[in-house]
């Protein structure tokens, strides 16, 4: 069993001993080491039991691209859960769960600066408001096939060779990737083995994975010998990107792509293979080393698909004529090529020193990665774990790293050959076909008439269809394999942060962490000549630890020690608590008290579109959900909502709580065009192809006050007074298409109100024996007059009632009726949105909503995991007068944990 | 394939000369005080060292050190 002294308590198995005559922690420690089995195995002690959840920001910088605006940067909102539970003394079990939501700009491909195309800026009133990529373009070229220069704005040549080269970037509307890990491992007393396994699905990459490994100590747990297996299956669907598809040439891959509700499908899959062994070694009581190699070996699809290799294409009949003047390249962007199988080795070193000193452990790691790509890699890093005393650590840390290029890497290509010329027959003349009998060649007599193979002319009607034949590039005059994806071309990176802890009592922790890293081609080991690609980016994460050790079995019998921290359950009533619907429904009981809880709202809309009561036909939306000016064109056809939530709650008096709650929000939907629609008119947006919107991060954030009023045997009162700030966005945009701003995403795909709000409440509950009830009243009224979008949503009121009644002792049922009323939209978007639909448009949003709910709420009351608490809770619409135009409500559910302390 | 094969010979022996070194060592379990800290553990903050490894995997080619544990995601940005 793992010992972590220092920790604000201890596992229940280590205070069994009777060592009270010795009563130093070290004594303690000491003796707890020399039982049998519990001698610990230094570097590996396995997690408590405990719960966490943190949040993190990653935010890139701006590309340079030469003077032309860079498109928003990359950011990336992650919001990961992960827990810890003993099933038995020696089996834990593990899950984790992770959810990222990025958007933004990245490079598609590289070419040289001096193209007529690259990032094409496009004007506003004569001023630079963004930039377009334009993959194909033309670029001057001398006869040493040097670029000439153009003015990256203007594209005005300056006849100068020009060197640079430029990457060129495109945005994407926001995409959510869901990733979920188990865990299961057992300790013998020199011997331990864990499975995980996972799966990570976004739209466009699912993958599998699954591993075994274990460990085994000797010479008295001063060595430990580690293994691990593992396996990945990943399945790549990817959505050409429908704007800038017809400009890629994808010939390469033709025998993958496949068509699907109007987009183009890039298909592969990939397998991965990882093993690892290491051993670890206790150098001196002061120092331990730990070395391991790992292996992988990959096969199958590992390009990134959406990425490009510009190919140059010159003419060798106009390079070779003999003169001396500029020759034209055609640039065109071909789908990159890498090889099919990789082959990695790594190998990591870790030296963990105790500075007495200073009381703090410098961690020194160095890693060496080789692989038949090419690529060699080195990292150097440092971290410098500082305790500071009342349960604070600080951890700054410096990474240092290196790679080269893979041998396949460019920055672009060049090919003496035509991209695509007209085929001619072995006479020289050129050969035009019939689309509709591809078979049958024609060509032209000399006055431009159709004939066939014998020179006889062909009919008017005919030659009316007759197309020219076209032969492209010779790819076997291309390398193999070919990427100019800069992550496989030779760059250093330096990165710093600093990690801060903080142990709270009662076995709550908090972490913040940040780190800025820079990459740089001059900072590889070596050399590098690519600084086109430097970026940089910074992390900011804040993480929240919950300690859930079972207290209550104590297998080896004896009294807990665990001075107090937190013993509870049986001996503690435990109010019921109202449905898992109900927000601020009830209230901690004594000073000192805490609770850590997390709360998922998910929210289904779908089916019909509905117009008040009724179901409504597509015309009458074309005609009527729009404005009188602009029919309505597309509508949804689904939309999912899900609200992760962190209730914190502390109970300063018995009268009085407060409660913190961020959120984390995420949805997606999807669109279809309306029959009866107009037409597409050039100009404006369109929604087109398989892919819906996601969008998802951080949502508004409630603070709240609880105030209890009546607190008799068997009936309570409290007041809610909450604030909620406006930390959720609300000027999501979706991605500039075939030259057309995206502009602000539909008012319910964006995460928060973005005004303060605030939310009162009333809560009475009344409990009698098996039967418990109780009713709410609620309302959200915003504080402000319009967001910074130019909107405001509508106020809310609700009141709902409900009946519970305990079918065991620790399982409650309950039924809830609920009334909802909510105002429309006011105002509306200041600034561009695409207006395509009903929701784009203020007035179809709020109605009154009537549901009934049915609900379980579970406390765990004895074991292991005694006092958490659960509850579910299913939300079926029962009748719904909408304002305006909307989609069908389908029901929603509310699931909660909780554990108070 | 020959490169590597080079690489992983010598690696690999490394790796023997450091379980053979250290055989001898001998500490006994009360003096394991200092081992035990948490700051000692050879990876002080997992939450955080996953989140960079995330992040470092997808803006460099080396392996993911937390390939083992497998882990998905194209990381196509």
């Amino acid at each position: 069993m793992p010992l972590r002294q220092g920790s604000s308590h201890q596992s229940g198995t280590l205070e069994a001993p009777p060592v009270k005559s010795r009563n130093t922690l070290h004594a303690l420690t000491s003796a707890a080491l020399v039982l049998p089995g519990l001698l610990i195995t230094p570097g590996h002690a396995i997690g408590k039991d405990r719960i966490n959840f943190q949040y993190s920001r990653y935010q890139e910088g701006e590309r340079n691209l030469y003077g032309v605006p860079s498109l928003k940067p990359i950011s990336a909102d992650v919001l990961h859960g992960s827990g810890i539970f003993s099933l038995t003394d020696r089996t834990k079990f593990t899950f984790g769960y992770t959810q990222d939501t990025w958007s933004g700009a990245t490079p598609v491909t590289t070419t040289p600066l001096a193209t007529d195309g690259g990032n094409r800026a496009y004007f506003n009133n004569g001023v630079v408001v963004g930039a377009s990529p334009l993959l194909q373009s033309n670029v001057l070229l001398d006869r040493d096939l040097n670029p000439i220069g153009r003015d990256p704005i203007t594209k005005q040549s300056s006849g100068v060779v020009d060197p640079r080269s430029v990457m060129v970037m495109s945005s994407a509307s926001p995409e959510t990737r869901r990733q979920a890990t188990f865990g299961l491992s057992h300790e013998w007393n020199e011997v331990a083995i864990n499975v995980a396994g996972g799966f990570s699905r976004e739209r466009d990459y699912k993958s599998s994975f699954g591993s075994i490994g274990g460990r085994l100590d000797f010479n008295q747990k001063l060595t430990s010998v580690k293994f691990n297996g593992g396996y990945t299956h990943s399945e790549i669907g990817a959505i050409l990107d429908h704007d800038s598809s017809p400009y890629i040439t994808k010939t390469a891959y033709a025998s993958q792509i496949v068509n699907r509700g109007g987009s183009e499908i890039l298909q592969g899959n990939r397998q991965d293979w990882v093993t690892n062994v290491g051993v670890s070694q206790v150098l001196t009581k002061n120092a331990l080393l730990d070395v391991n190699i790992g292996y992988t070996h990959s096969n199958g699809f590992q390009e990134n698909p959406y990425k490009t290799m510009s190919v140059i294409f010159i003419d060798p009949a106009e390079l070779n004529n003999g003169q001396s003047g500029l020759v034209t390249g055609k640039v065109r962007a071909l789908i990159e090529q890498r090889p099919d199988i990789r082959n990695q080795v790594a190998l990591n070193t870790k030296y963990i020193q105790y500075i007495s000193p200073f009381n703090a452990a410098l961690h020194l790691g160095y890693r060496l990665s080789v692989d038949d790509w090419g690529i060699n890699t080195h990292t150097f890093d440092a971290n410098w774990v500082q305790p500071l005393g009342n349960g604070w650590t600080l951890t700054p840390r410096i990474r240092y790293y290196s790679q080269d290029a893979a041998s396949f890497y460019r920055p672009y290509l060049f090919s003496q050959q035509v991209f695509q010329k007209q085929a001619v027959d072995n006479l020289g003349r050129e050969i035009f076909f019939n689309p509709k009998n591809p078979n049958e060649q024609y060509f032209r007599d000399g006055f431009f008439n159709y004939v066939d193979q014998n020179g006889n002319r062909i009919d008017d009607a005919l030659s009316q269809t007759v197309q020219p034949k076209f032969v492209t590039y010779d790819a076997g005059k291309l390398p193999e394999n070919f990427s100019s994806d800069h992550r496989l071309a030779g760059f250093g990176a330096l990165s710093g942060g600093v990690v801060l802890s903080k142990m709270l009592g009662k076995g709550v922790a908090l972490e913040a962490g940040f780190e800025y890293y820079t990459r740089a081609s001059s900072m590889q080991i070596g050399s590098g000549n690519n600084s086109f690609a430097d970026f940089d980016y910074y992390v900011a994460n804040a993480a929240i630890k919950f300690d859930i050790e079972p207290t209550t079995s104590l297998p080896m019998g004896g009294s807990s020690g665990s001075s107090g921290s937190h013993v509870h359950t049986s001996s503690h009533h435990h109010h019921k608590i109202p449905p898992a619907g109900i927000m601020f429904g009830h209230m901690l009981d004594k000073p000192g008290d805490f609770m850590a809880g997390y709360r998922f709202m998910y929210n289904w809309t779908g089916g019909n579109m509905m117009h008040g009561a009724h179901s409504i036909a597509d015309q009458i939306i074309v005609d009527q959900g729009c404005s009188d000016a602009v029919p309505c064109r597309f509508t949804p056809t689904f939309m999912n909502m899900r609200m992760h939530m962190l209730d914190i709650m502390y109970a300063p008096t018995k009268w009085w709580n407060v409660m913190l709650m961020p959120t984390f929000m995420d949805m997606d939907m999807n669109l279809r065009r309306l029959s009866g629609a107009p037409p597409p008119v050039p100009g404006v947006h369109e929604h087109t192809g398989a892919a819906g919107h996601e969008t998802g991060a951080v949502g508004d954030t409630y603070f709240s006050s609880l105030v209890k009023l009546i607190n008799i045997p068997g009936h309570r009162v409290h007041m809610n007074l909450g604030l909620s700030a406006p930390t959720g966005k609300v000027d999501i945009e979706l991605r500039r298409m075939a030259k057309i701003d995206g502009g602000l995403i539909h008012f319910g795909m964006q995460l928060g109100s973005g005004t303060w709000d605030f939310m009162p409440s009333l809560t009475y509950a009344g409990e009698k024996s098996r039967w418990s009830w109780g009713a709410q009243l609620s309302g959200v009224k915003r504080l402000e007059e319009k967001n910074k979008s130019g909107y405001r949503l509508g106020d809310m009121f609700q009141a709902t009632t409900w009946g519970g009644y305990d079918l065991t002792q620790w399982l409650t049922a309950s039924v809830r009726g609920a009334y909802t009323l909510q105002g429309a939209i006011h105002r509306d978007f200041d600034s561009f949105n695409a207006r395509i639909g009903p929701m784009d448009f203020p007035a179809n949003y709020g109605g009154q909503f009537w549901d009934i709910g049915l609900g379980l709420n579970a406390i765990i009351p004895g074991g292991r995991f005694a006092g958490n608490r659960f509850g579910f809770e299913w939300i079926q619409p029962v009748r719904s007068d909408f304002n305006g135009f909307q989609l069908d409500r389908q029901g929603s559910l509310a699931a909660t944990w909780s554990y108070q302390f | 394939m020959r490169k590597i094969r080079y690489y992983a010979t010598i690696l690999g022996s490394i790796l023997a000369m450091g379980i053979g070194g250290t055989g001898c060592v001998n500490i006994a379990p009360w003096e394991r005080g200092i081992l035990a800290k948490p700051e000692m553990e050879l990876d002080p903050h997992p939450l955080q060292s996953e989140l960079q490894s995330h992040n470092y995997s997808s803006r460099e080619a080396a392996p993911s050190h937390k390939s083992s544990s497998g882990g998905g995601g194209c990381g196509c940005y």
